[in-house]
């Protein structure tokens, strides 16, 4: 990899190699592609399944957000562990 | 892994500064005004563990500065400092990278022109690339500040990106977890 990358002209530091490099990576990432193990999934495959990933990285952290919110609120006053997170947190 | 278990703690610090911060400021505070407080606090503290070195962090900060009220918040999980420095930087990064990947685009695009491909395969490659596309555009409207980012500065900030999503969400998780837990004792 590193010497087609000296091949080309000194004005251009990225490769083809290296987007194919980071498209993996992403591959990595992603549940779905990783657990079928298979070298051709096609670039539109990856950036579906990113998007669904991210789609449902917000909605986590949307959903753990709202737990947090509602259980902050009702919080029970008496014991110790509370205390201490109602004084970390509020 | 060595690396992420220091992010989380940085990201956990800078959260619960946030949430202390929101908590002294409003006594009462309904569930959904909490739950945005929360919310709020958790994406610039996620941000603000990458300040300066990425675009998405950067874009989302600048989000977040745009609404009056929540501008306090972010200077103090950031630092005054900061998030001057940050507003300088924003201008200039995107550039050189969008000339660098339309010239390797530029590149491919001519080498093609001299093979010669059998239709089915050039009908399938122009539905390939065209979907290719969409998807480009919808990862661009989900990755924070994706509008101005060419496409190989999007999927290295994506990779970023979705890396500190994960480590907000588990987070969160364990501390919702541990809130629950002491609340049934």
């Amino acid at each position: 990899m590193s010497s087609r990358r000296s091949r080309q002209s000194g004005s251009s530091r990225i490769s083809d190699d290296q987007i194919i490099e980071l498209v993996s990576k992403l591959q990595q990432l992603l549940p779905e592609i990783r657990n079928r193990r298979s070298d051709k999934v096609s670039a539109s495959k990856v950036l579906q399944e990113t998007c669904n990933y991210i789609r449902g990285l917000h909605k986590e952290v949307d959903d753990l957000s709202e737990r947090l919110s509602q259980l902050l609120a009702t919080i029970d006053a008496d014991s110790a562990e509370a205390a201490i997170i109602r004084s970390l947190i509020m | 892994m060595g690396a992420p278990t220091s992010l989380k703690q940085k990201f956990l610090k800078k959260w619960i500064m946030g949430l202390q911060i929101c908590g002294s400021s409003k006594k009462e505070m309904g569930i959904l005004e909490r739950k945005k407080a929360i919310k709020l606090a958790a994406d610039v503290a996620m941000a603000s563990t990458r300040t300066a070195t990425t675009c998405w962090s950067r874009a989302l900060i600048a989000n977040a500065s745009k609404c009056d009220e929540n501008k306090m918040l972010v200077e103090h999980i950031m630092g005054s400092s900061q998030s001057e420095r940050l507003s300088v930087k924003s201008a200039c990064m995107g550039c050189n990278k969008r000339i660098r990947s339309k010239k390797i685009l530029g590149r491919s695009k001519s080498i093609s022109r001299v093979k010669k491909i059998a239709p089915q395969k050039i009908l399938a490659n122009s539905i390939a690339k065209r979907l290719v596309k969409k998807r480009t555009q919808v990862l661009k409207s989900l990755v924070p500040g994706g509008e101005s980012m060419d496409e190989f500065s999007l999927i290295e900030e994506t990779l970023d990106y979705i890396l500190s999503l994960r480590t907000q969400v588990s987070v969160m998780r364990r501390l919702a977890n541990a809130t629950e837990h002491s609340n049934r004792k």
